[in-house]
Parts: structure tokens; C-alpha cells; sequence
């Protein structure tokens, strides 16, 4: 099978490239750098040189393949030039669905974040709740965007299926400067850590195995037009750490922060970021987000695609030792 | 909660219905939601049932069309509950210039935001006497005050609703009912609304509220009996010196807002962004209010 892989460089797309590679599918990967550190390198896989954004690029890797994984994203919570959201996580989506259909591509898989669907309550969400609070950031709103744009094709020809996934970490590549792994390996390392206070909040961590799999058996199994939750265990900040704690045996402090201490944090970031122009990690808008329960339910996604769910105990083991190499 | 007692919200699909309802359900009401049938509706009835401990029931209709009000209010009365509170907060927002728009928009306006308002507080008025003490919330707009361009059947439809409401506040205050109404400012309700406020002025982006900012503000108001709410300081420094600025000025503001308006509009023949985005726009959206 021949099947096209957009954001292979990122960290889930690179394992997702390798995990099919190993199969002995034939994988196309669309990629910025070629000469990137990042770049998975098997003898199955083969390499175009382009981008998203330019049309033209994704003809030459799109070619002959059948199936579409369509990773590729601008992942961050804030950037200096918001457009670049809109430009990549829209008009990029909207370029690969457009190849998709004109090289009769048969099914296309979209990995998305569970921050669409929001803050939780009291139940973990499903893929059909509602958000109880409105979008603040762009990240989410073009995640949002390039959903509903998928599921507009789904209508054009080509079966499409979303995976949105919560947080995710594992072995893989480290791309990200703020990632689940870069906090696992901090605490491994004995340095203090921040969460937020209180350490009651739900969140939910996924496992990237678990991820890698469920992207494939969502091309296998996924009905069209579907979201489908790849999420893992939910669990409070404080058992999570703890547990983390517990495997490593790392003495490091976890330090509750409360809300108002994290927002004169992004404030005297602001203000630094104002004078160098510097990136900012995050904002006093974003710390809603933090602030909050992220519990969600993968149910439909096990019953559905035969999605599993590793035992957070054992997938963090797995990740430390990673992490400790 | 186990009583008999229910809280009615119109157009609580989506946008600030939708936060009403929330709001409402998180202090332990019953509700019962009216929208336009679809997943949204289904879909928020059950998020209400399973994370907060109140009945919900939710009733699928059109109310823009004058016999589905009559029709909901028959279902209501066949469930045999007591409503004692009326949210009216179905409505149509647009922001477009009188000549482009189409006159279909317009009666539809018309109709849900004015025509069903009036003929659901009529049939339920009486229902709710016997429930007393009782309480009506109408949705207004900040735009019941102001007069701005691209906002003139929208902007009217507001001004009955002020109206409307300020009158019956009278009438029916020997009946025990308290009615109120919301004047919301720039309120964005969905994706496009959020797209559209980012490109806006920064006055705009000063004075915008979310849904779930303003729903608690409009509850707390409403059970207060407050005659009219205004969500916001800024929003209420607006209408402070809309009240004190002589009419000269104010109209000079306008005619100066309305040149930049015509003039955006020739630069970019249609105005309106690319709606491509189609299926994050329900119909029925409180839009900037």
C-alpha cells in the first residue's frame, strides 16, 4: 500500500511513518528539510521536499497513494505571527484535502487535539459534547477549522476520518519545547516542577504507541465522517506526578502553583517578550486552559476502531527508560 | 434537583443560549431547551444530564415560523411542568449593509426576533401566573441604544425588545412576574463571530465578552429584578457617554463610521469574509449583539 504522510519531522507523524514502514507500506513523506535531523529514515520510506502550503509540492508526494495521513500542523500556543496558524492549520488542510480528491486518494485520516472539544466537568467528554467556554487561541480555532473542513470532504468523494488526541508522550523525537516527555525528563532529573494548583484538575495523558496504533486502525476501521478520541487514562496532576515520582524514584519538588501566581508569571513574560520580542511559552489567556479538568472518554474509539489503552504504570516505565538513555 | 419547576431558554443550542443554559443548570434549575432540532440541541441535553443534577428536557423547533411557537407551547403544557422562568434569547444578528442583504433575512429576522418573542411570552405569561414568583429575560442588544451602520433591522428588532419589555416590566408587576431584559455589547456566540472580532478595532476587542462571561451577569441581574442589564464596564461607560455627548457628536461619530464602512466596501467589493468555514455557522446565531 502506498500511503502519504504529512508532518513525518513531527513527533507523532515520525513514529506513525515508521510504525507503516515497518508493515511494508510504501510511505511518501512531504517534508520542509530534508537534510532534518527528524526525517524518518527507512528503506520503505521515500522523501519529497515541500510543504503544506504549496500545492504544487503535495501533487509530486500525493501521487499514486492511497491513503492520506494528514499530521501535519503549527502546534504551539502562541506565535508571533498568528497567520501562520490560519496559513498552515487551514489553507495547508485545505490544500492536501483538494490533492487528496484529485489523486483519488480513497481515505484520508486527520489528527486533531482534544482542545477543540474543551474543558470538561464532572463526566470525561465524548467526542459530541459541547465546549463550555469559547475558543481563546488560535491553535485551537484553526484545529477547529480544519475539522470542519475535513468533514466537508467527506462528501467530495473522499472517506475522511479525525482522531483527536489529548496529551501525548512516549519514546519518539523531542520537537516540541514544551512536550509531556520534556516534563517526565525534568522530573527525572530532579528539578522542580510546576503544576497547577489545585492538583485535583483532571488531565489526560495519552500514550504514543497506543496513538500510533489507533491512527491505523482509524484508517482501518473508521467510519466516514467520524471524530474519534485517542486519549489514555485520566488522572489528577498530583497522582501523576506522584506516580512519575514513585517509577523514577526522582526526589524532584512538584510545586502547586495557583492561578494567580501563573498570571503575573505570563504577565512579567509579556512584558520581557514586549522588550526582546522574544517567543512566550504561554499567556495569561492561555492559563485558562491549564486551570480547568481535561478528562475524555475514548470509549467510542475502543468500541469502534479496537482502539487500547496501555496502563498509564506501564507506559510511563516504558517512557522513563526511554528518557533516561 | 427533584422539583417541578423549570427554566425555559429559546435558541439554546449554540452562543449565549447555550452559556444561559450552563449558567442555569450549574445553579440547580431545571431546564428545558428549545433550538432549532439538530445534534447541537440532542447533544447539550445530554451533557446537561450527565454532569449536573438537574431534569432537562429539549424541545426541537424552528420558532421563526409562527405556528412552531404555538406548538411548543402545547408540548410544554402536555409535560405537565411549571415554568417559572422565560429566557427569550432565540434571535437572528447579521451585520450587513440594508441594500445587499436579502428581504428573505429580514422577514426572518423579523419574525423570530420580534414575532416569537411576543407570541411566546403571551401564551406563556398566563401558564406562569399560578407559578409566581416568576421571572422573563429578554435578550436585547447594546445596539437598542446605539444606531449604527449595517445593523438597521437588527438594531430595531433590539429596540422592541427594550421596549417591549420595559412596558410589560409595568403591566406585570402586580402579577408578580419580573421581566428583564440583557443589553449584551459585541458578544462573540461563534467561530466566525471570534474570526470576525479578531480583524476589528481595538474598542471592539476592549469591550467583547464571551457567552460564558455574561450569562452569570445576566442570571444575577434578572434575579435581582433588575429592569435593564448592562454586561460590562465598558459597555456601561459606552452608554454613559452616549447619554451625556451632545447629539452632534455622536452623529458626526457615525457618519465617520459609516464612511469607513463604504469605503472598506469598495476596497474589497464584497465585504464579507470567504464563508467557507460553512458548517461551524449555524443558522439561528446571536451574532455581535
Amino acid at each position: 500500500m502506498k500511503i502519504l504522510i504529512t508532518g513525518a519531522t513531527g513527533y507523532v507523524g515520525n513514529s506513525l511513518a515508521m510504525s507503516l514502514a515497518n508493515k511494508g507500506n510504501m510511505v511518501n513523506t512531504l517534508v520542509r528539510n530534508p537534510q532534518s535531523e527528524y526525517v524518518p529514515m527507512h528503506e520503505n520510506i521515500r522523501v519529497f521536499e515541500g510543504d503544506i502550503t504549496n500545492r504544487s509540492s503535495i501533487k509530486k508526494a500525493i501521487a499514486g497513494c492511497e491513503q492520506v495521513y494528514h499530521t501535519a500542523a503549527m502546534v504551539k500556543l502562541w506565535a508571533k505571527d498568528a497567520s501562520a496558524f490560519y496559513k498552515i492549520n487551514v489553507d495547508g488542510t485545505k490544500n492536501v484535502l483538494e490533492e487528496a480528491i484529485e489523486a483519488k486518494v480513497r481515505k484520508l485520516v486527520f489528527t486533531s487535539t482534544c482542545g477543540v472539544i474543551g474543558a470538561s466537568l464532572k463526566e470525561p467528554l465524548t467526542e459530541n459534547d459541547p465546549r463550555i467556554s469559547s475558543f481563546n487561541n488560535d491553535y485551537e480555532i484553526t484545529k477547529f477549522i480544519g475539522e470542519n473542513l475535513v468533514k466537508d470532504y467527506m462528501d467530495k468523494g473522499l472517506l475522511t476520518v479525525i482522531v483527536s488526541l489529548s496529551k501525548v508522550f512516549g519514546p519518539g523525537i523531542e520537537t516540541h519545547p514544551v512536550s509531556v516527555n520534556r516534563m517526565i525528563k525534568k522530573v527525572i532529573e530532579g528539578k522542580p516542577t510546576f503544576i497547577p494548583s489545585p492538583g485535583s484538575y483532571l488531565s489526560n495523558f495519552c500514550y504514543i504507541e497506543d496513538v500510533v496504533r489507533g491512527h491505523e486502525q482509524a484508517m482501518e476501521k473508521g467510519l466516514n465522517g467520524e471524530k474519534y478520541i485517542l486519549g489514555g487514562e485520566n488522572v489528577s496532576y498530583t497522582d501523576f506526578f506522584n506516580m512519575l515520582k514513585n517509577i523514577s524514584g526522582s526526589k524532584a519538588m512538584i510545586i502547586p502553583a495557583p492561578k494567580s501566581i501563573a498570571t503575573i508569571v505570563a504577565g512579567i513574560q509579556w512584558l520581557k517578550h514586549k522588550i526582546t520580542n522574544g517567543e512566550l511559552s504561554f499567556t495569561s489567556k492561555g492559563l485558562t486552559h491549564i486551570y480547568c479538568n481535561k478528562a475524555f472518554s475514548s470509549q467510542k474509539a475502543i468500541q469502534q476502531l479496537g482502539y487500547t489503552i496501555t496502563p498509564l504504570k506501564t507506559s510511563l516505565e516504558s517512557t522513563i527508560q526511554f528518557l533516561k538513555l | 434537583m427533584y422539583h417541578n419547576y423549570y427554566t425555559l431558554i429559546t435558541g439554546a443550542g449554540e452562543g449565549f443560549g447555550k452559556a444561559l443554559a450552563l449558567e442555569c443548570a450549574g445553579r440547580k434549575m431545571n431546564i428545558l431547551l428549545v433550538a432549532l432540532p439538530g445534534s447541537e440541541l440532542y447533544n447539550l441535553q445530554d451533557f446537561i444530564r450527565r454532569n449536573y443534577d438537574v431534569q432537562v428536557i429539549a424541545i426541537g423547533k424552528d420558532l421563526s415560523e409562527p405556528e412552531n411557537c404555538f406548538a411548543m407551547f402545547k408540548e410544554v403544557v402536555a409535560l405537565d411542568i411549571k415554568i417559572n422562568m422565560l429566557i427569550n434569547n432565540a434571535g437572528l444578528g447579521s451585520t450587513v449593509l440594508f441594500s445587499e442583504a436579502s428581504i428573505q433575512l429580514f422577514q426572518t429576522q423579523i419574525k423570530l426576533n420580534i414575532l416569537a418573542t411576543t407570541l411566546i411570552t403571551k401564551l406563556f405569561v398566563e401558564h406562569m401566573d399560578c407559578n409566581s414568583p416568576s421571572h422573563i429575560l429578554n435578550v436585547g442588544s447594546l445596539g437598542s441604544y446605539f444606531f449604527i451602520g449595517k445593523k438597521q433591522v437588527y438594531s430595531a428588532t433590539k429596540s422592541y425588545i427594550y421596549s417591549f419589555s420595559k412596558s410589560l416590566r409595568i403591566e406585570l408587576q402586580s402579577k408578580n412576574i419580573n421581566v428583564s431584559v440583557v443589553c449584551p455589547g459585541c458578544m462573540p456566540t461563534n467561530i466566525l463571530n471570534t474570526l470576525q472580532l479578531k480583524s476589528s478595532g481595538r474598542l471592539a476587542q476592549l469591550s467583547a465578552m464571551n457567552p460564558e462571561q455574561v450569562a452569570p451577569i445576566a442570571i444575577d441581574g434578572l434575579l435581582k429584578r433588575k429592569a435593564v442589564i448592562i454586561p460590562g464596564f465598558i459597555n456601561n461607560i459606552f452608554l454613559l457617554l452616549n447619554n451625556i455627548v451632545p447629539d452632534f457628536i455622536i452623529n458626526m461619530i457615525t457618519q465617520w463610521q459609516m464612511k469607513s464602512i463604504n469605503a472598506k466596501n469598495l476596497n474589497t467589493k464584497s465585504s464579507v469574509p470567504p464563508l467557507q468555514y460553512s458548517n461551524t455557522t449555524p443558522h439561528y446565531s446571536l451574532n455581535l449583539k
